[in-house]
């Protein structure tokens, strides 16, 4: 009865010194063995779990219950602090206010929360709250609201930024349905990183990698090196690791719908050419290479079209003026080409980036843009060197880039929205720094400066400085970024 | 007078349902447990105790953890441990979920005796039963649809299984729920392509055999000795440490009468 009681004063004295909810979940194994060793009985065995099962069902984590089909789940988020000044100058020909200045400085924040988890047999999902009902922001303005008085909450609202399920079940590919993250290896000089896409994706990854050659060999017992003091021979050094590639190679497609069109079959005659849903598609396929010591090329080469027209986007793009239309997709076949080579600088990540962009109908796009024989301008690009990396605390990075677009070369509803202001024919030079004052805490600077690039035309896109042309251009970002 | 003698009817009556109530204890629960072992163990402790009534009701290990919390039987019968969310509801309500554990199980997986199959993997077992694989050719059979047969949700058996061979996978779409063991039993014999398991004491239907889990049939030694995959505790649950009649009954449960009674039906005694 003494060994009993000692038996279980000593299973308590090692548990007490972790979580109770760990408790809970490590006690089986323990039990099991002390059981196997016959410590304990299997009746004492299942008095432990029992209190220790009380106890994890008197803690907050105990209460939490998730339904059965739920295998993980994770909540996560960020929240972000912003000033922000943006500044647009109209053209030296403007003919009411040449070279006049349109400035703002905002103060801003935003909320990301979301739900992301696996369920049974290969299925996951994802869900996120986000603030703002822009595509291509999730920020607000302190004292933005037009109505119902200071510190209202007009603007505050809550928007599922994403809702998507997906299947993993067959070996290399992942089905994806809904409002999701973009599934496409991109770069903000065609895609907006705040835009959740809307519809279908399917993904396809595979690695290969190969061993090639092989290292020094090791050194033979019988060298001089080989002998300790005493004359007993070491053990000899093992040989060195083979040299290894590792190639991933990736195709991604989608099927995204752009624009909704209701109805397609209005009442009354038939329309003579009725409206069908607008659908971007895109297709990818890519490859990474991965050579030893982090050295890595990655490219992402993809065509975009869109297929349909849509009710809301379906006016010819002009892209002059701000009362001409300035988010019209047609007549776009764009080629895009990412592209990512990094290395290690005495254990400091560096990389250089790139994207090439080229529209293969821009000679149509620019005619009925009022434009014919501008085909010419159909290429966007972008060229950046990056410097270190955030991901624990005391990391640093910064990256400086060049951005060149012109007017007819991409879809201006899908650009970055904070570089160059949601528009087209822009070019000029970007950086932002970063440094992570805690694991989850990061600092960023960001600054931009860039003037149209072809006087000839305007500056195609909707953004928010009411300018078009926008002659010059200039941002500045400072951002304090919380993630959980 | 008149007040005198109503007095002593009150306490005649009262003392005549207290006495009803001390022997009459309910038992609810387990389907493993109520549908033979314990009916069988309280015909036996009913002829030693005169007097005795049982009131049995058995739909399922859900149903008695749940009479404990609520207070509607004094032993609650489960195939599977009180999960923390029932312990945690128990102990809003002032109980204490207190297990006992009186005899061991093997979960035996059956198959009908047609079936050529001498036996089954583990992973095969996870495999047919998740859906994974939905014809008898794929694990070494004859050929033929797997028709999977499984208890329904308010059984600890089927939560046991679902923990110890499937790692928590969902069942296949297409597995039907009986209500026991027995009918379980019933319609693999019936069905050449059926599969299911039941507890050690129903494998002696008629038309089924046991599948070895990678080499090892369920037995009293390969159960007391762990050696047997889905082996598993069974329990009489109690609010705290039991009293009365309720105690009368456990320690009956798990003296020698009462585990002679539990090797008799099939199950493996806990010594």
């Amino acid at each position: 009865m003494f060994r009993k009681k000692l038996t279980f004063a000593a299973i308590a004295f090692c548990f007490a010194f972790t979580g109770i909810a760990a408790r809970a979940q490590d006690a089986g194994a323990l039990l099991d063995l002390l059981v196997r060793k016959k410590v304990i009985s299997d009746q004492e065995a299942e008095e432990v779990r029992a209190e220790l099962t009380k106890e994890a069902a008197s803690t907050a984590a105990g209460k939490w219950k998730l339904s059965t089909p739920i295998n993980e789940i994770e909540l996560y988020g960020d929240a972000r602090m912003r000033y922000e000044y943006r500044g647009g100058r109209t053209a030296s020909n403007d003919l009411t206010n040449p070279n006049d200045w349109l400035e703002r400085h905002r103060q801003r924040y935003r909320l990301r929360i979301g739900l992301r988890g696996t369920l049974a047999d290969d299925w996951f999902f994802g869900i996120r709250l986000e603030t703002s009902q822009s595509n291509r922001s999730t920020n607000v303005t302190f004292g933005g609201d037009s109505s119902n008085g200071p510190f209202s909450k007009q603007d505050d609202g809550i928007n599922v930024g994403q809702a998507y399920l997906g299947y993993k079940g067959f070996p290399d590919f992942t089905l994806t349905a809904g409002r999701m993250p973009n599934p496409l290896v991109t770069t903000p000089l065609l895609w907006d990183d705040d835009i959740n896409p809307e519809g279908l994706a399917q993904q396809w990854k595979h690695t290969f990698t190969f061993n090639i050659g092989g290292g020094a060999a090791a050194a033979p017992s019988y060298s001089k090196e080989g002998y300790s003091k005493d004359g007993k021979g070491v053990v000899a050094p093992p040989a060195a690791e083979p040299f290894k590639l590792k190639l991933d190679v990736f195709a991604n497609f989608a099927q995204f719908v752009y624009d909704d069109t209701n109805p397609e079959n209005p009442i009354g005659p038939t329309p003579t050419n009725p409206d069908h849903d607008l659908f971007m598609l895109a297709w990818q396929v890519g490859a990474r290479l991965t050579f030893p010591n982090n050295v890595y090329i990655q490219l992402a080469p993809t065509l975009y079209n869109y297929s349909g027209s849509g009710d809301s986007f379906n006016v010819p793009f002009q892209g002059d003026f701000t009362d001409t239309n300035q988010t019209g997709i047609n007549n776009l076949l764009v080629f895009d080409m990412p592209v990512e080579i990094g290395w290690k600088l005495w254990e400091l990540p560096m990389r250089i980036f790139g994207d090439f962009a080229v529209n293969f109908d821009a000679d149509d796009r620019a005619a009925r843009a009022g434009h014919p024989g501008s085909g010419g301008q159909r290429y966007a690009y972008e060229a950046g060197l990056g410097i270190g990396q955030l991901k624990a605390k005391r990391d640093w990075e910064i990256r400086a880039w060049w951005q060149h677009t012109e007017q007819f070369a991409l879809d201006p509803n899908l650009v970055d929205s904070d570089i160059f202001d949601s528009r087209v024919n822009m070019q000029g030079v970007a950086v932002k720094a970063g440094y992570a004052l805690a694991d989850a805490i990061i600092f960023n600077l960001t600054w931009a400066y860039g003037w149209r690039s072809n006087g000839n035309f305007g500056t195609g896109g909707v953004g928010d400085i009411g300018i078009n042309p926008l002659d010059q251009y200039q941002i500045f970002q400072a951002d304090l970024n919380v993630k959980f | 007078m008149k007040i005198k003698y109503l007095a002593v009817g009150c306490a005649l009556v009262a003392a005549t349902m207290s006495s009803a109530n001390a022997d009459r204890l309910v038992i609810k629960g387990s389907d493993t447990l109520g549908a033979k072992l314990v009916p069988q163990l309280a015909e036996q402790f009913k002829a030693q105790h005169s007097g005795t009534t049982f009131d049995i009701a058995a739909e399922g290990s859900t149903t008695g953890i749940a009479a404990i919390i609520d207070g509607t039987a004094e032993i609650g019968m489960s195939s599977r441990r009180a999960k923390t969310s029932e312990v945690g509801a128990a102990a809003a309500k002032g109980k204490h979920m207190k297990p006992t554990i009186v005899a061991y199980d093997g979960i035996a997986v059956i198959v009908n005796s047609a079936n050529p199959i001498k036996g089954l993997t583990k992973k095969q077992v996870e495999q047919i039963f998740t859906g994974d694989v939905t014809d008898w050719s794929a694990v070494g059979g004859s050929g033929g649809k797997i028709s999977i047969y499984t208890r329904n949700t308010s059984s600890g058996t089927y939560s046991d299984f679902k923990e110890l061979a499937m790692k928590e996978r969902d069942y296949a779409g297409g597995s039907q729920k009986m209500a026991g063991n027995e009918q379980i039993a019933a319609e693999v014999g019936k069905n050449p392509n059926g599969v299911g398991y039941v507890g050690m004491a129903y494998t002696k239907a008629g038309g089924v055999k046991v599948m070895p889990i990678d080499g090892v049939t369920p037995s009293i030694k390969t159960v007391q000795g762990h050696t047997y995959s889905y082996w598993r505790p069974t329990f009489y649950y109690t609010n705290g440490e039991p009293s009365g009649l309720a105690k009368e009954f456990l320690d009956f449960t798990i003296g020698p009468g009462g585990q002679k009674i539990v090797a008799q039906v099939g199950f493996v005694p806990i010594k």
